[in-house]
């Protein structure tokens, strides 16, 4: 059973040349006549699905459309055509911690964290303490965010993203974060989540942590799939060229 | 409903941030209306006072007026920025982007009904005993909430696209301010200016919100029908811009 399913999608972004940001400029533009449209292809139909269970992995270089697919599956893209259906509970681990606020709390902030992905905020309320203690921050959750080093945040919002266990996990690279001895905590706490039964979607530019973890890989140049298969035949080739 | 409980969380964020580092805290919502008003008091009673009609109170009369283009105006701006403030998030975690902008609006909406505390002291003092149909300051409440978060919608869309709609906004808030009898009776303007006043609908909202909390106003029929239809028509315009135009603006975030 498709978790996943991406069916010829296509994002198209319409940018206009002499990129006019004002209505002024758009206006000057317009009157001159020199407002040209261009579309700009980012991804060019991508299709493939994940079955429950099964790590996929994103490959390509800077720009190749990587994360514009990753935010096609998060929801927060609608595709210009074709369809992207996702089932179940999504995780974004995408630049974890957005939505924190420096001035509200520790406890507020994982709330509040917690609220957007679409948790129950009653679990969450009995959760937090663990959470912090997990993070290595509980002496701190009663302050506000701004009084916390950065390593501290960072772990505050790994442990609460990897909190719960979702259907769909969209990993943007593997997250390690903090000093050593977190990173090794936080690494072996991913594969925990990847490895559970989760429907997972991998971007990542280690190949090795790719072949270890991905059953099978995608791999996009310039907006559409150069290759589509089984992980370790698409890294060899990947690596080959 | 799923996203109540986001809501909720937003709407008291909006109220308890903004104040967050200053020593009375959420106290400079029932201050704030109430120095503007002393301010504008001082400056411009000499002048208006005495051209009120009979029964009517300078001191409510101004406060109403101040709480309520706080309401819209802020209410306003703050619905229009708040999707493109919430970009990081919006652009990475799955949620209705409207929400925002409705929060917003919802926080608007708690601090004009704070802000009625103080205008009730004002009313005590001037001797204006509050209305019988208080209980309908909500109507009028609840329609401009919508009102905002409608706008707001559209505008938050432009906001995005276009970096100086936001100083066009800011200056079309300002001549709307004057435009809104909020420290001068209607009577004093000439009958042009009476009539560009009557189709602002702000205008409307204003004189049924000072009938409704002390009777300082007497208000028509056409107002009340007036902003129902400005709501409604900005609930359903920016709800439907922001459907269209979202996809390809999300982009641009």
């Amino acid at each position: 059973m498709a978790v996943i399913e991406v069916k010829n999608v296509n994002i198209t972004y319409r940018v206009l040349m002499n990129k006019s940001g004002s209505l002024k400029e758009l206006f000057r533009d317009a009157i001159k006549g020199r407002a040209r449209i261009i579309d700009y292809v980012a991804l060019k139909d991508v299709s493939f699905t994940v079955d429950k269970g099964e790590v996929v992995a994103i490959l390509g270089r800077n720009g190749a459309g990587k994360s514009t697919l990753l935010k096609v599956l998060a929801g927060v893209l609608p595709p210009t055509k074709g369809t992207s259906k996702v089932e179940g509970m999504i995780a974004p681990m995408i630049e974890l911690g957005a939505g924190f606020h420096p001035e509200m709390t520790g406890a507020e902030n994982v709330l509040f964290y917690s609220a957007l992905m679409g948790r129950n905020l009653k679990t969450v309320k009995e959760r937090t303490p663990a959470i912090g203690e997990w993070a290595g921050v509980s002496d701190h959750m009663g302050f506000p965010l701004r009084t916390f080093s950065s390593g501290m945040v960072a772990r505050l919002a790994f442990s609460t993203a990897t909190d719960e266990q979702a259907e769909v996990l969209l990993v943007d690279e593997v997250l390690s974060v903090g000093d050593a001895e977190f990173q090794t905590k936080s690494k072996a706490r991913m594969e925990q989540l990847i490895n559970s039964g989760a429907a997972v979607v991998l971007v990542s530019h280690d190949m090795n942590a790719v072949r270890s973890l991905a059953d099978r890989a995608v791999w996009l140049e310039n907006g559409h799939v150069k290759m589509i298969g089984n992980a370790s035949d698409v890294v060899d080739a990947y690596e080959a060229n | 409903m799923k996203y109540l409980p986001l809501i909720r969380l937003l709407v008291n964020r909006e109220l308890t941030l903004r104040y967050k580092r200053s020593v009375i805290g959420i106290g400079w919502t029932l201050l704030n209306p109430v120095l503007t008003s002393a301010v504008l008091w001082y400056v411009f009673s000499f002048v208006f006072a005495s051209r009120l009609p009979n029964g009517q109170q300078f001191g409510p009369y101004l406060m109403a007026g101040i709480l309520l283009n706080t309401f819209f105006g802020q209410g306003l701006m703050q619905s229009a920025d708040s999707i493109a403030s919430n970009g990081g998030v919006l652009t990475k975690i799955y949620v209705p982007p409207q929400i925002f902008a409705i929060s917003s609006a919802l926080a608007g909406l708690t601090n004009f009904f704070i802000g009625m505390l103080p205008l009730a002291v004002v009313c005590f003092i001037s001797g204006q005993p509050l209305a019988w149909s208080l209980p309908l300051v909500f109507v009028v409440g609840i329609l401009l909430a919508l009102l905002v978060a409608g706008l707001g919608l559209s505008l938050s869309i432009l906001f995005i696209r276009f970096d100086d709609s936001r100083n066009i906004v800011n200056v079309m808030l300002l001549i709307l301010m004057y435009l809104t009898p909020i420290f001068y009776p209607v009577s004093v303007m000439n009958s042009t200016m009476q009539s560009i006043i009557h189709w602002n609908p702000i205008a409307s909202y204003l004189e049924v919100f000072r009938w409704a909390f002390s009777n300082n106003a007497t208000p028509t029929l056409f107002n009340w029908v007036y902003m129902s239809i400005w709501s409604i028509l900005a609930l359903l315009l920016g709800t439907y811009n922001f459907k269209k135009y979202w996809p390809r603006t999300v982009a641009l975030l």
